[in-house]
This record gives C-alpha cells, sequence and structure tokens, in this order.
C-alpha cells in the first residue's frame, strides 16, 4: 500500500517536473527512458525488504545511469562505471550481506529481519529530500541558470578549439593523425589552428616541402585520449593523491578486519623471537 | 571575434549537447541524490544505509559528467574518476567497519547503536 503510493506521488513529481520543460522531447526520449529506469531501481534500493535485492537494483541504477554517460559522450566513464561499481563494488557488497545476514528462522514471516521492514523516520526524511529536491530544481530553473542552458558563443568556440588543442598537445598522436590525412608527411611543424571552423595543421613532406594540410573532423582524439591526458597533465597531484587514498583505504580495511588472538606469556615471548625455553 | 554566421557555421559542426536534455540529465541527478539521501535516512540496515551513499555519488557524477558535457571540458570526467576512487576506498573500509559492528552486537541494525559509551 505505501509502495503503491510512494510510486505514485513520484510518478506525479516526474511529470510536474517534465511539464515545466517547456516545448516537445522529442530528441530527449531515449535519456528519459533510460533516467526514468534508474529513478524507478533506485526507489527499489531504499524500499526493498531484503537487502540482496537491494544491491541487485542498484546495479540497475549503474547500468542505467552508464547508458546516460553514453548519451553524454563519456564512454570511458561509462564502462568504467560499470567494471568498478557493478563489477567490484557491489561484488564486495554482496559478500557483505552473505556474511553478515541473519538466518531467516529467528526473524519474521517474511523471511527479512525487522530492522529492513521498519523505517527510521519515514516523515522527517521525505521532507528533508522534499525541501532539497525543490532547492536543486529551483535553482535549475532560475532565470540567472537558464542562460547557461543556452549555447553561449564562448562555449561553442571552445567546443570547437579543444579538441584540437588537445591533440596538439599529444605530438605522435599528431603525426600519426597527419600521415593518416596525408602519408607523404615526415614532420608536423606546429600545432594545428583553427580558423572559421577550418582545421589547418602546417607539415613537411617527404621532398622537404613545407605545406599545410587541412585536418576533417573525424580524425578529432577519442573520449580516452582527452580524459586521460587532462588526467595526467591537468590533475597530477590529484591523482597521486587518489593513489594514496586507496593505498590508506587497504591498510585501513586490513587493521579493521584483523583478529585479537589472545596469547599466554610463553607464547607472547616466542612469536616476539625471545623464547626462554632452554635455560629455565 | 567571429561574426554572427560564422557562429552559425561552428554550431553546424559541433555536437552540443541541447539545453532540454542537459536538463533533463540535471533532473535525474538530483532526483538520484534525493533518493540516496531518503534512503539513508530511513533505512536501519547499515549496508543499505552505505549503498543510499553510493546512490548519492551516482547522481553526483551524473551531474559532474553533465556539465562537463555542457562546457565541452574533460574535468567533469576526471572528477568522477576520483569519485570512483573514493566510492572504492569508502566501501573497503566502510564494510569492514560493518563487520566489526555486526561481530560486536549481532545485528545489522544502526539503532543498535543509539547509545554510545559501554560497549
Amino acid at each position: 500500500m505505501g509502495t503503491i503510493l510512494a510510486l505514485g506521488g513520484l510518478g506525479w513529481l516526474l511529470s510536474e517536473t517534465f511539464s515545466s520543460i517547456e516545448g516537445d522531447v522529442g530528441p530527449t526520449i531515449v535519456p528519459l527512458i533510460f533516467g526514468v529506469i534508474a529513478v524507478m531501481a533506485a526507489v527499489r534500493v531504499i524500499t526493498h525488504r531484503r537487502p540482496v535485492f537491494a544491491a541487485l537494483y542498484f546495479v540497475l541504477v549503474v547500468i542505467a545511469s552508464a547508458a546516460l554517460f553514453l548519451m553524454l559522450h563519456a564512454e570511458f566513464m561509462a564502462f568504467a562505471l560499470i567494471i568498478v561499481y557493478a563489477g567490484a563494488i557491489l561484488i564486495t557488497y554482496l559478500f557483505v550481506l552473505m556474511l553478515a545476514q541473519q538466518s531467516p528462522t529467528d526473524s519474521g514471516d517474511s523471511g527479512s529481519a525487522w530492522y529492513d521492514r521498519t523505517p527510521r523516520e519515514p516523515a522527517i526524511a521525505l521532507l528533508a529530500g522534499f525541501i532539497l529536491l525543490a532547492t536543486l530544481i529551483s535553482a535549475m530553473d532560475d532565470s540567472r541558470a537558464r542562460h547557461f542552458n543556452t549555447m553561449t558563443e564562448a562555449v561553442t568556440t571552445r567546443a570547437v578549439e579543444q579538441p584540437w588543442i588537445d591533440l596538439g598537445r599529444l605530438p605522435r598522436e599528431l603525426l600519426r593523425t597527419a600521415q593518416a590525412v596525408d602519408p607523404n608527411v615526415v614532420d608536423v611543424l606546429s600545432t594545428p589552428r583553427v580558423d572559421d571552423g577550418i582545421v589547418r595543421l602546417p607539415v613537411r613532406m617527404h621532398g622537404g616541402t613545407e605545406t599545410e594540410i587541412t585536418l576533417p573532423q573525424s580524425s578529432q582524439p577519442s573520449n580516452t585520449r582527452v580524459v586521460g591526458l587532462s588526467l595526467v597533465a591537468d590533475f597530477p597531484v590529484s591523482l597521486e593523491l587518489a593513489g594514496v587514498i586507496l593505498l590508506m583505504a587497504m591498510f585501513g580495511a586490513v587493521v579493521l578486519c584483523r583478529k585479537q588472538i589472545e596469547l599466554g606469556e610463553e607464547e607472547a615471548q616466542q612469536a616476539a623471537g625471545i623464547s626462554g625455553g632452554p635455560q629455565s | 571575434m567571429t561574426s554572427a554566421g560564422t557562429f552559425h557555421s561552428l554550431i553546424a559542426q559541433v555536437d552540443l549537447i541541447d539545453p532540454k536534455s542537459m536538463q533533463l540529465m540535471l533532473v535525474f541527478s538530483a532526483l538520484l541524490f534525493v533518493i540516496g539521501l531518503i534512503g539513508f535516512l530511513t533505512r536501519r540496515n547499515m549496508i543499505i544505509m552505505f549503498l543510499c551513499t553510493e546512490l548519492m555519488f551516482q547522481g553526483a557524477a551524473l551531474a559532474m559528467v553533465a556539465f562537463g558535457r555542457m562546457h565541452m571540458d574533460p574535468s567533469g570526467q576526471v572528477f568522477v574518476i576520483f569519485i570512483l576512487t573514493v566510492a572504492a576506498a569508502e566501501a573497503a573500509l566502510a564494510l569492514g567497519l560493518v563487520i566489526l559492528l555486526y561481530r560486536k552486537r549481532d545485528t545489522l541494525d544502526a539503532e543498535a547503536w543509539s547509545e554510545l559509551g559501554e560497549c
């Protein structure tokens, strides 16, 4: 009963939200489908009585949002999300759920523990959630935010030039791209230049003559190259810190899960390497 | 710098995200975050509470990628890589803690720990 009410309320909220987006939603129908799948699965994550099913619904959330990432042309992140989240983190969650599962005999009729059947502070939590949602959505509908939604000239110019600037930072890749356009190229003389939407690249040809070739739109660097370049060129310190965080988490997990073994005095001495056995 | 005519030719060759689906993505990321928040506040099972923080991470990651797409900047996706790192570290540590707490009280209920003091 409560679940039906909650789903109905969510559907009403979704329809209210989308009716505020004016115009037809023709090209946005596919993101809409995957987004609704993600949100519905998220609702099931927090409403399902059995923790294992909640974890599996979370896998559905991850897959649906990976589809949304694909639509945002973030191909690398979409597949990394599936591999890391659905493949690694969720498996850890499932193992812990199995380790900490109560035996089904001592629980109630539905086979789930009582603390999975009763919510804690539903009214206050819903109130807090809706206030936060209202804040976020009203910030999106704000007239100041609205002009960010329209394509400004600066963003568009940057969007045209940025892939070529990124390509210019990868010299070997640039040479390979130039040779794919014209096999006679032996050397690239400078970074690509964009004017009037046409990309020109000064190169040295096989006989030693210097000329300019035009790069087609299709020779832009791929998403994975751009992300990798940004990761190691723009955020090197953060990358190192991420490694330190992972190392510390590993140490922390090992320290937390280690069992305390009580040793007697002699055993402790033996373990420490100061066995007083033969003398006494 | 560029005249109006060139501007339109620029738009024609760039596959920018249209504002409507941008808004859609932001709505979905807000919804995922809020659902995660509500779940964190209402569930009693400690493991599900941590699962709900992962839901909130998902919402934040979606917003980052959407904004990065809007500005044609790969930094948004790089931030999602760091979010994945933090989520993995959090999962390892938090689940270790949950196992430890479960061994002490034999229950996953977070309310069992509402009185701190004697263990």
